[in-house]
């Protein structure tokens, strides 16, 4: 016995000197540098979809897909597809180790944040011609569009809008939801001097995702954070710095809680505590649930206030075909399908996910609630976040600037200097 | 005598060969059973840490994972990148502020809770033993998500008890003053029971027999702690101290739940802020952060060997 982890031993560093050799050997990059101009997407073949399909897809809609994929599996009777719900803290990982090891689904939910590291990655499929494209919403083709080359398709969309109390603002005598920034400000400061209100209107002080609610802010005032070819980062702007500074005065001025709790925007919102915050459709039926029956009468929700325009965040995911697929004429059709506006009224049935194309608006149940057609306003504006493929590091230094700002009193231009700098080191992957 | 060593000498000399060829057969079979072990170990263990190793030299990103040999060496690069980075070297100083702090906490909580199971408590022990024990093997999510409800602000049971005797309690979690020593508690809490489970057993080693001479000679409960028990236990010190700090050192799950390394950075670790780093497709930088916390794991646990070694 006493022989036996000898060899071993000298295995384990054999190993490891024919790794290291074999890297040695193996390393270094190929000369031709990025991935270039896509190639034109092969058009889809004719005839029912056959063959099956794997599909991947978060959270809810991952439990809910199989319901929608009945009728695309009645009308394609050869065809079937399994579905995958993947949770969504996992997703990520989960993705860029299925690319690496080529096992990747042949279509997915994609979330949209993801499009240009996927792209980079060499992981989708430009869309073929088959599917029209122009009856989705701006922000949302955006949001597939990288470097110009469309990949996938807008599955469903979101966008944020301010939600509040409309029984507190008769009370503060605000009658009329206001439509611009000093209206914003003077609203929430009723909230507080009139109704009761410790804080006058809920927003993030920076940490995870604050971006998202100054980005709207950013570029309602004609700012952006990155050039119109993708390749340059322009945080620094005056545009850019009146907007934070708008955000940061709610802080300093005492009427948003610079270190809210985790969790109680819906508690808040319904006791009277905090009577306004931005937010997206799901917290129409949070706010329902918590607040009970007739709760529904003493909310309003409108677009959020115009600088030089009103623009929000448009989020959302996309469905993608991945390079690679087996059966990629299947996975296109799949896609279609799903991007038909009935099936995306059915979808809106089943998971009242928003549908992303237009003309799926002008039906019934979609148009009944008057809150959605706010939500409808918005969303002809609402701009997606930039299709960069480093683009959720950048968005978490822009999140602890953020914090900076509105906890530590730190000046907005030397904030986006910063995350100017951060930025210009990370790169845009591209 | 002839015939007896002649005798022995046979039986030697037959005996030898027939063991050594079951020596052989166990030593293959030996092999056969621990090849499964093995192979697993240097494929998902080994060859990982070698491999993270590598890309800690490397420019590695995750625009490489298809070409993962594709890549450039850059030497020390990335580790230049980690000491330079503001975040990480506040990391590193939380992650240094929390073991400092919490692992003397827990072997102390862990050891008074075992000497009083120990000697004071009687027919309850067992209770107490499983109720000490419990947040060990809790869901780390479950206890998050009491305990910032335990720790919210405005009506968390701990402000409203804080208010009872007319403090105002701080936003533990909220505040950049409060939320890494509020993690630190937790930590203890949710530890102690491990360190308390090792320690009762070491308890029982040490000899009666000493304390009741050292009583005999008018030694007091406290002297007889410090000159008898804490002696006898070392080596159960030891190696408490050695799985607290390593433990602590990786410190991660409770910013990752509680506080997402916020506010303001007050509570990232290094752990959290290399698995960001990992989370963004930077594996060569991450792949460095990750060799530091290694070797500095390694460094402590090596002082912490040579300090506590028997004299």
């Amino acid at each position: 016995m006493s022989t036996t982890p000898r060899p071993t031993r000298r295995t384990v560093t054999g190993l490891g000197a024919a790794a290291a050799l074999g890297l040695l050997a193996a390393c270094g990059r190929s000369e031709e540098g990025g991935s270039g101009a896509a190639e034109p997407a092969a058009p889809i073949a004719e005839g029912e979809a056959t063959g099956s399909l794997t599909v991947w897809a978060m959270g809810a809609e991952g439990e809910k897909l199989p319901e929608l994929i009945k009728g695309f599996e009645e009308a394609n009777p050869d065809v079937s597809v399994e579905v995958t719900p993947v949770p969504w803290d996992s997703a990520h990982d989960k993705f860029t180790s299925a690319i690496a090891a080529g096992t990747a689904p042949d279509v997915a939910q994609v979330g949209s944040t993801w499009m240009a590291e996927f792209v980079g990655l060499g992981a989708l499929e430009p869309t073929p011609e088959e599917i029209a494209t122009d009856d989705y919403f701006a922000g949302a083709l955006d949001s597939v569009t990288v470097d110009g080359t469309v990949y996938g398709v807008p599955w469903y969309v979101e966008t944020r809008v301010v939600f509040y109390r409309t029984d507190l603002a008769e009370q503060a005598g605000i009658t009329e939801p206001p439509s611009d920034w000093e209206g914003l400000l003077a609203l929430a400061r009723a909230y507080q001097e009139q109704a009761d209100a410790d804080w006058g209107l809920s927003l993030q002080p920076g940490g995870t995702g604050s971006w998202q609610t100054v980005m709207p802010l950013i570029w309602s005032n004609g700012g952006g954070v990155v050039d119109d070819s993708g390749a340059e980062f322009t945080f620094e702007s005056s545009q850019n710095e009146e907007a934070l500074a708008y955000y940061q005065s709610y802080f300093t001025d005492g009427v948003s809680d610079p270190a809210p709790a985790d969790g109680t925007t819906e508690q808040d919102f319904v006791s009277g505590r905090v009577p306004m915050f931005i937010s997206g459709p799901w917290m129409m039926s949070a706010v329902e649930s918590v607040g009970g029956e007739d709760f529904a009468d003493k909310y309003g929700v409108f677009v959020m206030p115009q600088k030089e325009t009103s623009s929000s965040f448009l989020g959302g995911a996309n469905l993608g075909v991945f390079q690679g697929s087996e059966n990629r004429d299947a996975a296109w059709k799949l896609v279609q399908h799903l991007s038909t506006p009935e099936v995306q009224v059915e979808w809106f049935g089943i998971s009242t996910d928003l549908p992303a194309l237009q003309s799926s608006w002008e039906d019934e149940t979609v148009s009944a609630n008057e809150k959605f057609e706010v939500f409808r306003t918005q969303l002809d504006t609402a701009q997606a976040p930039p299709t960069v493929a480093t683009w959720e590091q950048v968005a978490a230094k822009f999140d602890a600037q953020i914090e900076e700002v509105c906890k530590n009193d730190l000046a907005p231009a030397d904030a986006l200097a910063t995350i100017q700098s951060e930025a210009q080191g990370i790169g845009t992957g591209a | 005598m002839s015939t007896l060593t002649t005798d022995a000498g046979r039986s030697a000399g037959t005996a030898r060969p027939r063991r050594s060829r079951r020596g052989a057969a166990e030593a293959r079979a030996g092999l056969l059973l621990a090849l499964p072990f093995v192979v697993l170990f240097l494929v998902f263990t080994a060859w990982p840490v070698l491999q993270s190793m590598i890309m800690s030299f490397t420019d590695m990103r995750i625009t490489d994972i298809r070409t993962p040999f594709a890549v450039d060496f850059v030497g020390l690069e990335n580790y230049r990148t980690a000491f330079a980075d503001p975040v990480f070297r506040r990391a590193a100083l939380n992650t240094g502020m929390f073991v400092l702090l919490g692992v003397p906490l827990t072997i102390t909580a862990g050891l008074a809770a075992a000497v009083a199971l120990n000697r004071g408590v009687g027919r309850l022990r067992a209770v107490f033993r499983v109720g000490f024990y419990t947040p060990v093997i809790t869901s780390i999510v479950a206890v998050a998500v009491v305990w910032r409800f335990l720790l919210q602000p405005e009506n968390g049971l701990v402000n409203t008890v804080l208010s009872w005797v007319g403090v105002d309690g701080p936003h533990w979690l909220g505040d950049e003053r409060t939320a890494l020593l509020s993690l630190v508690i937790m930590a203890v809490w949710r530890n102690f029971g491990t360190s308390m489970v090792i320690f009762l057993a070491g308890l029982q080693a040490v000899d009666p027999g000493l304390h009741e001479a050292a009583a005999l000679d008018g030694a007091g409960r406290w002297r007889r702690f410090v000159s008898i028990t804490l002696p006898s236990i070392r080596p159960t010190m030891l190696f408490v101290l050695v799985t607290t700090s390593i433990g602590y050192l990786q410190f991660f799950e409770e910013p990752f739940v509680m506080t997402g390394g916020g506010p303001l950075n007050a509570t990232i670790s290094a752990s959290m802020y290399t698995y960001n780093q990992f989370g963004f497709g930077n594996y060569g930088v991450a792949g460095a952060m990750a060799y530091l916390t290694f070797v500095v794991i390694g460094i402590v646990t090596l002082v912490q060997f040579r300090l506590m070694r028997e004299k």
